[in-house]
């Protein structure tokens, strides 16, 4: 409940909320006080001393600072008198006698607050006949990040955000007085993932983004509101355009997803749009060899093979690999076009179908503000979702939420008071099954018969003791983790997409599942997405067995609703997934094969060999990935800036990622190019392919997912539309019991995958600046990495059953010793060619090469 | 790497205080110790220790002058050069060190055996002039007071031959002149002990009757302590005379842990009476704080005591050594129930922790920031609890009162300023020291009756009655009763009770750029107007002094000094500009007259406009503004 007061500024009497700050009291008025230091995601410090006001008190009229005082009912302040306009023309020259008024080849020139105020409200005149102090300039604080320091008017807030968001104090203040300086230590840079947050919120050009630097003015800029495509948290942001060319990307305020914040992936890994290498025009396989042709060549050879193909073999022989990072529409539209025009459900994407993952995603990204505990499973928001970390280390820290983290690393949130497990990769479904047992005898509730006899006891205690046993977890931290549950009144649960797939994993997931829910928050149960669109292409419906809107493929009003809207009969039989298709395809079943922005031979070199045997593969994408090099037809998309497009983000929001900048070359949206291939295999039946827009097209998909019948472009404006969540039900369900068999001399090691932010990807590496930042090595235990002769840096050779890597080792105690982590997207050495039938938890020998 | 004898001591350390981050200048001092030095290396490896980041520390030891961030030589000279060492021959000394050493300040002899530095206020006023000598291997210190050429001659012949323990262990008292006036015996309590032989240990303090205030204390309701310091109405006798027992009463009710701190970080220019106590009646001291904090129900006290008080700091660990020992502090003192702690911390040299809050962020680990108010350190202060921050002579006035009571302790002194006091009394006089005199007692008697007149004989030119952040006050006001209701009528503030007298014939302009130059190197650089204002007055007097003003300086300096005043985070601001503003009040011909005398044209000083686009922008265009 707002309390409303009545206070008097400059005569006038306005309401004000009880206790809010003089300064948010006045804007509410139109009285923008102004302020340096003062910033409303940060604690007030009153330090830079613009917003003096003056205030009526016992002792007569004094200034305040408006920044750091609440307004109390009956105050009396005074904006405009005499004393207080002369009072913050005093501090602005204060703040400008050291400034260096370099202006006009400063970055921030024309959208600095220093150079704003000082027009509203400084003294027109530097009295200032001194020498200025000099100070450091042009100083690196990391790769991202250059700091003028006689730009800097110390007001803090670089050094507030690090520590009261990052709870990473890596800048501060170093000496004192007027030699004050904002420093970091001499040895090290900036390291915190959303360390580029300070750039937005320094108020003078002091903290510029090295990579944007000197490249534009900023009233040259078309802006444009977009959002993030690099996690799956869909953080608003602007990207700022100069000729044609991104310049930069700075974050927009959305408070149900990023707050104010974006992290570094986010704000500085832009190059990949603008690399020289990307594809520019379609690419014809002529003779053995990949030539450019003309998008009509490219086209007709598409569509001509691909009914030749459907015709001879069957649309089954047809199959369709989507993307989690490519929009709604061109994922609708890729589906539809396999459906409705070429006939077969074999389609998937690589979070799709193999993922154990709820429809819903997570309930709300913001509730990670409030939560009283936290628990993390299988993920890692730190190096998933920087962003949501924040949110998450706010409630640590401001709230006290403990943490229940079950992770097979320990993660940077291991930091912070709870109780952190870390299981052996292949026992985690035993430690959550001691887990529900834990919290069911913790509740007083019967632990159900299929349980007990999971672990041939006969008692609950025992049960619980073998399961705790088995995954190697102590009694006391298994009990201490439910009893930290079970008493949460509003605790942000997660698991990741690593316990979600894989061999064991519909056990896992269930095991997990049953956990929370005997924990009696099964309704606040997540699953934290890593990819932009994973919750959206599976809304889409690109997957084997279900429609668009997720519905089951003989749902049959589903298939009534989509015949109607697609003017087609929709096949019935389901269709394979992904590693199906691959399959199939070695086995020659498989002829043809339309990949969508995803890139099988890259994550997996052996798959070459399978899709080498289709009579058709199809690639578009913006680079020549390694599967695009083995394509007869690569078609030139154009990147998530260059054109228009929806996506779902981990929450269920779908937000607009709108075109900023034109596309390279003869790069084309994801969409349109569908939109020619379906119009031209239906060869003038176009009802249905009428739908000349992102609009247009979004509008259908309205028709076609049902949860999406309320959205439409115009409607997601500029903050996107967030769609209910599934309802889901709260029993315990029973599963097989999955331990994977203890490792052997062959192969002593247990594999654990995960994604980083620095992932050095493609799209990362793209980047030229970040290229030095990616993670390029394995990480070991270092009692591991001894036994094995490693030391850090070292090339070491991985081996599976499946195939073998090569990478350098990185000796960290995080890992658990007897596992070895390998990130993914690890350039020339991807992990997936390590995956066996056990898939992430695969069993690993380790050499040194 | 820090040997494990410095880990595990550092260890220690942090497990003195509530939270162990509060160690952290502690444990710099450890390190220091060690390596002479704080290394990059140095300050990451200790930063780990305390699992901050190493920035963090970093930024701490940037803070602090006591730290070091590059080696100094074997010796360590500083030389206070604050105005009252200068009006007793510092600069004199100073320059007489510089020829003997061939040092300017900031250098380090050749052979590493002397590093020279000018220094700030050092709290021996009296013994003027003097220096601080650091030896980097033991970061040990010691003072060598009341220096002339030849003894400092001899200081540096002695420093070479002094060994190891010879360094650290406790010099002779040195030769601090009277500390008590000579005829008027009048209130001789809180000094009455000070020239006893030994007159720091127990056993010499419980001769004296000692802590049978702190048993009668313990007797007593602890509202009913707290009631009969309000009713005697002890002024606070850091700078800011607040009543203590007003303060005690803001405590908010039933919220505990509460803290007492006691603020023994005497800086302020012309101020040694915190000193005289701790170094040589330590436990009275301790006594005052046991009242104290029986009296507010806090069961752990703080002695914040500036780091250069290094005999000092010694002094008062062996004292509650001592009273631990005896059972009069730790767990059930004196028999009763009630625990007690108390815990000496090291300040590091920065005025500001002088400053309640900031020396409450100074306590808690960090750079010594004054924070915002309210809340006030009685409702939220040490680590967010109810806290009491109290001067060291204001707890040793508690002692007496709870002795012999309220109505005995306002027999003395004015009203509004009851009881007695210890003023500081430097500058150019015959007899400086420190005196202990009922409120009220003129300036003029102190001056002349008690301490003799002035040097020469020379006229008073300018008192400043209360430390050097307080107004000057003209020989007109020598009349004036030293109580704080007296001095603020004529124009000034008591303060910490530190009298400073200069005499005609010293020159204004260069008293008053001195005292900007301390204001300038102390600022903690938080907010804006005393950050860059105190620099920029600094600045415009250094050009004045060497002949380049104009008389429109002295206008633009009233202005910028206003701005100071009224709008600064923290009291440092109305403090750093005081003593200028009243300058001009009273002193302006003198100013006006330097001015003519040394730029008869009132040429406009050159200025170098240097706009740095590009590194090879390096010239500097002359250049003359007009205003």
């Amino acid at each position: 409940m707002t309390e409303w007061i009545t206070i008097t500024i400059d005569g006038e009497a306005l309401q004000a909320r009880a206790g809010e700050l003089l300064t948010e009291a006045a804007a509410r008025a139109g009285i923008i006080i102004p302020v340096f230091c003062s910033h409303p995601k940060l604690d007030p410090l009153g330090a830079c001393r613009m917003c003096l006001v003056e205030s009526e008190g016992p002792r007569g009229r004094t200034l305040i600072t408006a920044c750091t005082t609440p307004v109390v009912a009956g105050g009396v302040y005074y904006y405009n008198s005499p004393r207080a306009v002369d009072a913050r023309r005093g501090t602005l020259e204060f703040i400008l006698i050291n400034h260096p008024l370099d202006c006009p080849i400063c970055d921030k020139g024309g959208e600095c607050p220093l150079q704003d105020q000082t027009l509203e409200h400084g003294p027109g005149k530097s009295h200032f006949w001194e020498d200025k102090i000099h100070k450091a300039k042009n100083y690196p604080l990391s790769d991202l990040i250059v700091l003028d320091q006689e730009r800097c008017i110390v007001c803090w807030r670089c050094i507030r955000y690090l520590a009261e968001w990052e709870d990473k104090p890596q800048l501060g203040l170093f000496h004192r007085g007027g030699e004050t300086v904002i420093d970091k230590f001499p040895d090290a840079a900036l390291d915190a993932y959303t360390s580029g947050s300070i750039i937005d919120l320094c108020p003078v050009g002091a903290l510029t983004n090295r990579l944007a630097r000197f490249r534009y003015r900023p009233w040259e800029l078309e802006k444009t509101a977009s959002i993030c495509t690099h996690c799956g948290q869909g953080c608003n942001l602007r990207v700022d355009v100069r000729t044609h060319q991104v310049r930069r990307h700075v974050a927009r305020e959305n408070m149900a997803v990023n707050d104010e914040w974006i992290c570094d992936k986010g704000r500085f890994a832009i190059g990949f749009s603008s690399h020289p290498e990307r594809l520019t025009e379609p690419l014809l396989r002529v003779d053995g060899r990949l030539q450019p042709v003309s998008w009509s060549v490219a086209v007709k050879e598409v569509v001509e093979t691909l009914k030749r193909i459907a015709r001879q073999f069957g649309p089954q022989a047809v199959g369709a690999i989507g993307s989690a990072k490519v929009s709604n529409e061109a994922n609708y539209l890729l589906g539809k076009f396999m459906r409705a025009l070429v006939g077969t459900n074999n389609l998937d994407f690589r979070e799709g179908s193999a993922l154990r993952a709820p429809d819903g995603g997570l309930p709300a990204l913001a509730d990670a503000r409030e939560a009283d505990r936290i628990v993390l499973m299988g993920c890692d928001p730190a190096e998933e979702a920087p962003v949501l970390a924040l949110f998450l280390k706010r409630a640590a820290i401001r709230k006290g939420a403990p943490m229940v983290i079950i992770h097979p690393r320990a993660i940077e949130f291991s930091r912070y008071p709870g109780v952190h497990l870390q299981p052996v990769p292949g026992t985690e479904t035993a430690l959550f099954d001691a887990l529900t047992m834990a919290t069911l005898s913790r509740r007083g509730e019967a632990v159900p018969e299929w349980l007990l006899a999971l672990y041939e006891a006969g008692d609950a205690e025992t049960a619980l003791a073998r399961a705790a046993a088995m995954a190697a977890a102590p009694l006391d931290a298994v009990r201490e983790a439910a009893e930290l549950v079970v008493t949460a009144q509003r605790p942000f649960v997660a698991y990741g997409p690593d316990y979600a797939w894989g061999y064991g994993s519909e056990a896992l997931v269930t095991a997990l599942r049953n956990w929370i829910v005997a924990a009696g928050h099964g309704a606040r149960l997540g699953f934290l997405h890593t990819q932009a669109n994973a919750q959206g292409a599976a809304d889409m419906g690109l997957l084997p067995d279900r429609l668009p809107g997720r519905r089951p493929l003989h749902d049959a009003e589903a298939r009534s609703r989509l015949e109607a809207l697609w003017h087609t009969r929709l096949p019935t039989q389901p269709g394979l997934g992904y590693g199906e298709m691959i399959a199939a395809a070695g086995r020659g079943e498989l002829k043809a094969l339309y990949v969508m922005g995803a890139d099988p031979i890259g994550e997996k070199p052996a798959d070459a060999d399978a899709l080498a045997k289709l009579d058709l593969l199809i690639v578009q994408d913006l680079f020549l990935t390694a599967t695009a090099r083995q394509a007869h037809v690569v078609l030139p998309a154009a990147s998530y800036v260059e054109s228009d497009g929806t996506f779902t983000n981990t929450e269920r929001r779908v937000q607009r990622a709108p075109q900023a900048v034109r596309p390279v070359g003869k790069a084309v949206a994801d969409w349109t190019i569908l939109m020619h291939i379906a119009r031209y295999y239906a060869a003038g039946q176009t009802a249905g392919w009428d739908t000349p827009s992102v609009a247009t097209v979004f509008a259908e998909i309205a028709q076609a997912v049902p949860a999406y019948a309320d959205l439409s472009w115009e409607r997601l404006g500029h903050g996107g539309q967030q769609y209910p969540r599934p309802a889901t039900d709260a029993v315990l369900t029973p599963h097989d019991a999955v331990v994977l068999p203890p490792t052997d001399a062959t192969y002593p090691f247990r594999l654990v995958v995960g994604n980083l932010l620095w992932d050095d990807g493609t799209v990362f590496a793209a980047t030229p600046a970040m290229a030095g930042l990616g993670h390029k090595a394995a990480w070991l235990h270092p009692e591991d990495a001894a036994a094995l002769g490693l030391h850090e840096g070292d090339r070491a050779e991985i081996r599976s059953t499946a195939g073998r890597i090569e990478v350098p080792v990185h000796l960290d105690i995080a890992v658990r010793p007897g596992t070895v982590f390998v990130p993914y997207s690890l350039q020339d050495a991807p992990v997936g060619a390590l995956f066996d039938r056990f898939g992430p938890r695969t069993a690993v020998a380790i050499a040194r090469v | 790497m820090l040997s494990d004898a410095a880990r595990s001591e550092i260890q220690a350390l942090m497990a003195r205080y509530p939270q162990p981050r509060s160690a952290i200048i502690p444990a710099l001092y450890v390190a220091q110790r060690e390596w002479g030095w704080l290394s990059h290396e140095v300050l990451a490896e200790v930063a780990a220790l305390f699992a901050m980041e190493p920035t963090e520390v970093y930024a701490i030891a940037g803070f602090y002058n006591m730290l070091y961030k590059a080696p100094p030589g074997r010796f360590h000279i500083e030389i206070c050069t604050n105005v009252p060492c200068r009006l007793r021959g510092a600069e004199a000394l100073a320059e007489h060190l510089r020829q003997r050493l061939g040092l300017e300040f900031g250098e380090t002899t050749a052979d590493g055996n002397f590093t020279l530095d000018a220094m700030e206020c050092l709290g021996s006023c009296a013994t003027a002039p003097m220096c601080f000598v650091r030896r980097s291997a033991s970061d040990w210190g010691r003072y060598y007071e009341n220096l002339t050429p030849e003894r400092a001659d001899a200081m540096l012949a002695e420093l070479l031959s002094l060994g190891d323990e010879a360094f650290v262990a406790p010099m002779e008292r040195s030769p601090a002149g009277p500390y008590h006036h000579d005829h008027h015996p009048e209130t001789n309590f809180l000094l009455a002990r000070i020239d006893k032989p030994s007159s720091h240990t127990l056993a010499s303090y419980l001769a004296d009757g000692g802590y049978a205030a702190a048993r009668k204390a313990l007797g007593m309701d602890p509202a009913a302590v707290v009631e009969e310091v309000k009713r005697a109405g002890v002024r606070g006798r850091g700078g800011a005379g607040f009543p203590a027992g007003v303060k005690w009463g803001f405590l908010p009710k039933g919220v505990f842990p509460r803290y007492l701190v006691v603020n023994a970080d005497e800086s302020e220019p012309g101020t040694f009476k915190d000193r005289l106590i701790i170094e040589y009646d330590p436990h009275q001291l301790l006594e005052g704080i046991i009242c104290t904090a029986w009296a507010i129900q806090a069961h752990h006290a703080f002695i914040y005591i500036r780091g250069e008080y290094m005999f000092g700091r010694l002094r008062l660990e062996q004292a509650i050594a001592e009273a631990k020992a005896h059972g009069f502090l730790g767990k059930g003192i004196f028999g009763s129930d009630f625990d007690l702690e108390v815990t000496v911390h090291p300040g590091a040299g920065a005025y500001i922790c002088g400053e309640e809050t900031a020396l409450l962020t100074s306590l808690e680990g960090n750079r010594g920031h004054p924070r915002l108010k309210p809340p006030f350190p009685a409702v939220a202060g040490l680590y967010g609890k109810p806290t009491i921050v109290n001067n060291v002579e204001t707890i040793a006035h508690v002692r007496h009162v709870v002795e012999h009571g309220a109505d005995w302790y306002r027999q003395w002194g004015t009203e509004r300023s009851p009881g007695f006091q210890l003023v500081c009394l430097s500058g150019e006089v015959k007899k400086p020291g420190v005196y202990e005199i009922p409120y009220g007692l003129s300036l003029r008697e102190l001056i002349y009756d008690y301490a003799g007149g002035t040097l020469d004989d020379r006229p008073v030119k300018s008192v400043i009655p209360g430390g050097l952040s307080m107004p000057h006050l003209p020989p007109a006001k020598l009349d004036t009763g030293l109580d704080f209701e007296s001095i603020q009528a004529a124009g000034s503030l008591l303060g910490s009770g530190g009298v400073i007298v200069i005499a005609e014939g010293t020159s204004m302009v260069s008293v008053v750029r001195r005292t900007l130059g301390f204001y300038r190197e102390e600022s903690c650089g938080k907010c804006t107007p005393c950050r860059e204002g105190t620099g920029w007055l600094e600045k415009t007097l250094i050009r004045i002094e060497e002949g380049h003003g104009v008389r429109a300086d002295l206008d633009r300096m009233e202005r910028i000094s206003k701005y100071i005043e009224q709008q600064s985070f923290c009291p440092f601001g109305p403090a750093a500009v005081w003593g200028l503003q009243s300058a001009l009040r009273h002193f302006r011909p003198e100013f006006e007259a330097h001015i003519l005398a040394t730029n008869p044209e009132e040429a406009k000083p050159p200025v170098s406009v240097r706009p740095i686009y590009r590194p090879y922008v390096g010239l500097a265009v002359a250049n003359v503004l007009d205003d």
